[in-house]
């Protein structure tokens, strides 16, 4: 198995992770620090710390030391350059005088500093590189359980056994891709017993999330889970788990402590090189020297020489001055002599990882017997064990006190020199010492230098540890990938019934809201789009049009008192509309806001059929809904919009059309204007709505979605001789607003109440109480002059503003335009816009401003086309 | 957010289940005054404690209901169907 590192080759055995690979290959550097872009080498071979991120297929930040080696892998450094050996801003660390703790504070006092700065900043600053567009594919999944166990070792490992015999469904997490957690490394612990596993895999009622580890703990007990190569098509999975009881068995870590130059290339934890040495066989160096208190320096000296490492020393953290060597180890400078050698083993303190618990509200406390932040009060829900709960955690070694610069914060190079200035500057609490030098805020959060980070805060005020305390523990840690939290790249899209009989038709598609409709129909031997918009028009005006209005919402509302309901939402009557009728439906809210549009047809006694506008569907159904709950009336509604498919059939040659098609009498005289049918249309069951929203002679057809296409071909065949042509949302635009009708949302916003909108013959004040009618009665008797009012306009130039453009009178901006086109009808520019009241008065002289010119327009209160509405009628 | 808010009809469900609907309160009387109308629609008590508000469950049984929650803890003392606690 190979996989590229840079321009070389690099080869990897079976359950190798990349770092150690890398690292049996010979790479020592493998990453440059944040700040000072100083060398780093492996530390801790577990995840927990900031020293091997590298860029892995494209994706930045990633943790080689614990991903999978696989096959053809693109593996690349971040933040160095020209490559790790060298790089040429490793400059920076001799001036650090420069840039001391809360640098950007201090010098960038000025915005125009800032200005100045920011772009060298920028190119230096952070770590990584995104790709605009994610190289792999993310997803999401929801799982439940009784019991979630956080972590593989022993300790987890028992705990779901235990779950598991009590009859729960158990989930258990580890971050790992082989259970066992320090036993698979530790010789004095270890083995990892066999019958354990195997009674793991067996059971039924457990479920192993293994190379997945836990982000953060959330409100809920919900676990965020990230799950990695779940399978081969997806990178990542995010796993949103809840549980009823967490088990935390995260255990313990080592972490580093602090002298001179610890942070070379070659100072390791000696966890690392015990897993590097027992999990991939490799020796992390040739001639160590090993750093801590004598019984855990002793053990792990006897572990090292069994591995073929040479021991050349094992020395007290307190004797320790200095390692020396220039970016890596080559010896070590104590109060028993210098000792060369190429690895620096440091038995650190064990940290138990508590931040879940610390998440889920449980309370830490420092335990001065067993040297450790310890969980002392845990949330009902949780429970730890194992490590993690501070079991068998016995800490001796206490953050050494550092005169020179020792490096505490490995993420953002942040000294204990640089926690003394600040301490010495005031930030001397622990929670502002650590947003002011950012030491703990890394990639790594804390894990590694949070120890060590409270131990100078508390040395340096003269208070304990425990009144030190910790920082807040805050999810996502470790990290997550943006597309992990993203998920997959999904967009949904609603068509309606006829979208393949549109797309043979040559649509040319818009997107409105989930829903895909045609915007006009491209003719294939022009290229402009202006004219199929034209043509569309024309055998609407002339002929006949057919329109796709399957968006359109649909409820079906039945029951005694549907009439009482629509009456109380609605601002018209609607108890007392004839059965077979139609009328144009408005609402408000309770500040008499027009909320939507649409039209309510009774088809029965105890039936309507209400349509709403394609994107208000949802809000109108709840809306609907909410005005009825707790009323006790005897109303369903129902959301029919997807078992209807509708067009609507519009145009003078459109009755010729429909008459072959169905025996309903169409005759004005019988079905008249805002009048509505069942019928069925080439046998299909049919409601017909005889409205006009383009201002033509034409029904609305609603039938089932799974014949609307039947339909609609039929109409459009029979419709040949005719003259008809399908039309588009473009050309329907402009019929429309030739007619002056107004679209709820786009010519009305979040302020406007009907009367403003010129739709007070919509409101009957007269009837009983209805949503809105309180401020809709003050709205009518207050016509406030400040206020706006929408009216048409006509432009006597040649011109077409954009939608939005600024209405002007005498110098001064006194309005909007809503909605604008060139109308064919009037051989002019139209449009609906806002202006001042005062304004709103037919014949009234408006500018109108289009492309930075200024453009005479008219102001008018009737429709531009048809006014009184005799063609509808026809 | 992400506590779980019990359904009368469907049971506990992750609180992106639902729509938040507002507090619940008294609606004015008819003729009641503009400014209490106004007060009705456009003001809230924010309360940092217990609040009674209505929830619709969009992605499950699509019913109203009114739910009392602490708005500091996120806790759901109880869940009911409007009219009926």
């Amino acid at each position: 198995m190979k996989f590229r590192f840079h321009d070389k080759s690099v080869e990897a055995q079976p359950g190798d992770t990349i770092a150690a690979a890398l690292f049996r290959s010979g790479q020592r550097i493998f990453s440059r620090s944040f700040k000072y872009h100083r060398p780093r080498g492996l530390l801790c071979v577990s995840g927990k710390c900031p020293n091997c991120l590298m860029n892995v297929d494209g994706v930045p930040n990633v943790r080689t030391c614990i991903t999978p080696a696989r096959q053809g892998m693109e593996v690349k450094a971040q933040n160095a350059y020209p490559s790790l050996e060298t790089d040429f801003l490793s400059i920076t660390q001799h001036f650090d005088w420069l840039m001391p703790v809360g640098w950007y504070y201090k010098t960038l006092t000025l915005p125009a500093m800032w200005h100045a700065a920011e772009p060298a900043i920028r190119k230096v600053a952070g770590l990584g590189e995104i790709l605009p567009s994610a190289p792999t594919e993310y997803e999401h999944a929801w799982m439940h359980t009784d019991t979630a166990v956080v972590g593989g070792g022993l300790a987890g490992m028992q705990a779901a056994l235990g779950a598991a015999e009590r009859g729960e469904e158990v989930i258990l997490i580890d971050d790992q891709a082989t259970l066992g957690g320090h036993l698979r490394y530790h010789k004095r612990s270890g083995p990892v017993p066999d019958d354990i596993i195997a009674w793991l895999q067996a059971a039924k009622n457990i479920r192993l999330l293994q190379n997945s580890y836990c982000f953060g703990l959330y409100e809920g007990s919900l676990l965020g889970v990230l799950q990695r190569d779940p399978h081969t098509a997806a990178a990542e999975r995010l796993v949103h788990l809840r549980a009823s009881h967490i088990v935390v068995a995260t255990g313990a870590y080592e972490t580093p402590i602090l002298f001179p130059n610890n942070d070379l290339v070659g100072v390791m934890l000696s966890t690392g090189v015990l897993r590097l040495l027992h999990l991939y066989g490799v020796p992390a160096g040739k001639r160590a020297v090993v750093v801590g208190e004598s019984a855990a320096a002793e053990e792990v000296s006897g572990e090292l020489r069994g591995g073929g490492i040479e021991v050349v020393a094992a020395v007290e953290p307190h004797a320790v001055i200095r390692a020396t060597g220039a970016g890596k180890v080559d010896g070590i400078l104590t109060r028993t002599g210098p000792f060369p050698c190429d690895l620096i083993v440091i038995c650190g303190p064990r940290v138990p990882d508590t931040g879940l618990i610390a998440q889920a509200g449980g309370k830490i406390e420092w335990s001065d017997v067993q040297g450790a932040f310890l969980p002392t009060v845990l949330p009902p829900e949780v429970s730890a064990v194992g490590e993690a709960a501070g079991e068998s955690v016995a800490n001796t070694t206490v953050p050494l006190p550092a005169s020179k610069r020792a490096f505490v914060c490995l993420c953002s190079d942040v000294s204990s020199t640089d926690l003394c200035q600040g301490i010495a500057e005031g930030f001397d609490e622990i929670e502002t010492l650590k947003r002011y030098t950012t030491a703990t805020m890394g990639p790594c959060q804390g894990r590694m230098c949070q120890l060590s980070a409270i131990g100078v805060c508390a040395r340096e005020t003269g208070r304990s540890l425990g009144q030190t305390g910790m920082t807040t523990s805050r999810p996502p840690n470790p990290g997550v990938t943006m597309g992990a939290l993203a998920g997959p790249k999904h967009h949904p899209v609603r068509r309606t019934p006829m979208h393949y009989a549109h797309s043979n038709l040559g649509a040319v598609w818009m997107d409105m809201g989930d829903w895909q409709r045609p915007r006009y129909y491209a003719n294939r031997s022009t290229a402009s789009d202006a004219e199929p918009v034209l043509i569309e028009y024309q055998a609407v005006r002339e002929a006949a049009g057919l329109i796709d209005v399957s968006t359109l919402g649909k409820l079906d509302v039945r029951g005694a008192d549907s009439g009482k309901l629509l009456d109380k939402v609605y601002t018209h009557r609607f108890s007392d509309l004839r059965p077979g009728r139609v009328r144009y439906a408005l609402m408000c809210d309770e500040g008499g806001i027009i909320l939507d549009d649409g039209t309510i047809s009774r088809l029965s006694e105890d039936r309507y059929f209400v349509t709403t506008t394609s994107g208000n569907l949802d809000f109108v159904h709840q809306w609907l809904e909410w005005c009825l709950s707790g009323t006790g009336w005897d109303v369903h509604i129902t959301n029919v919009t997807a078992g209807y498919g509708a067009t609507n059939l519009a145009g003078p040659n459109s009755r010729d059309i429909l008459r072959k098609l169905t025996d309903c009498d169409l005759d004005s005289s019988v079905f008249p204007y805002m009048a509505c049918r069942e019928a069925e249309v080439k046998g299909i069951p049919a409601i017909l709505l005889r409205i006009g929203f383009v201002g033509e002679t034409g029904w609305e057809i609603h039938c089932p979605a799974e014949s609307a296409e039947e339909l609609w071909q039929a109409l459009l065949d029979t419709g040949q001789e005719f003259g008809i042509r399908p039309f588009g949302v473009e050309a329907q635009r402009l019929l429309r607003l030739e007619k002056r009708h107004v679209i709820v949302g786009v010519d009305t916003d979040a302020l406007t109440n009907p009367y403003e909108a010129d739709m007070g013959w919509a409101v009957k004040l007269d009837k009983d109480d209805f949503v809105g009618k309180r401020l809709l009665t003050h709205a009518h008797a207050a016509r406030d002059e400040s206020r706006e009012h929408l009216v048409g306009f006509v432009l006597e130039a040649p011109s077409v503003p954009d939608d939005g453009a600024a209405i002007v009178v005498d110098g001064q901006p006194a309005g909007r335009v809503t909605s604008s086109r060139y109308s064919p009808a009037r051989t002019a520019g139209i449009g609906l816009a806002w202006v001042k009241t005062a304004r709103a008065q037919e014949g009234a002289s408006i500018d109108v401003r289009v492309g930075g010119r200024l453009v005479k327009a008219k102001v008018t209160m009737t429709p531009f086309y048809d006014p009184e509405g005799r063609r509808l009628r026809q | 957010m992400s506590f779980l808010l019990p359904c009368p009809n469907c049971g506990k469900r992750s609180v992106y289940e639902f729509r938040f609907g507002g507090e619940v309160k008294p609606t004015p009387a008819a003729d009641a005054s503009v400014s209490e109308w106004q007060n009705y629609r456009f003001n809230r008590v924010n309360a940092s404690g217990i609040q009674t508000e209505w929830w619709f469950h969009r992605s499950g049984c699509r019913q109203w209901l009114q739910a009392v929650r602490n708005t500091i803890s996120n806790e759901v003392l109880e869940s009911f169907l409007p009219g009926e606690n």
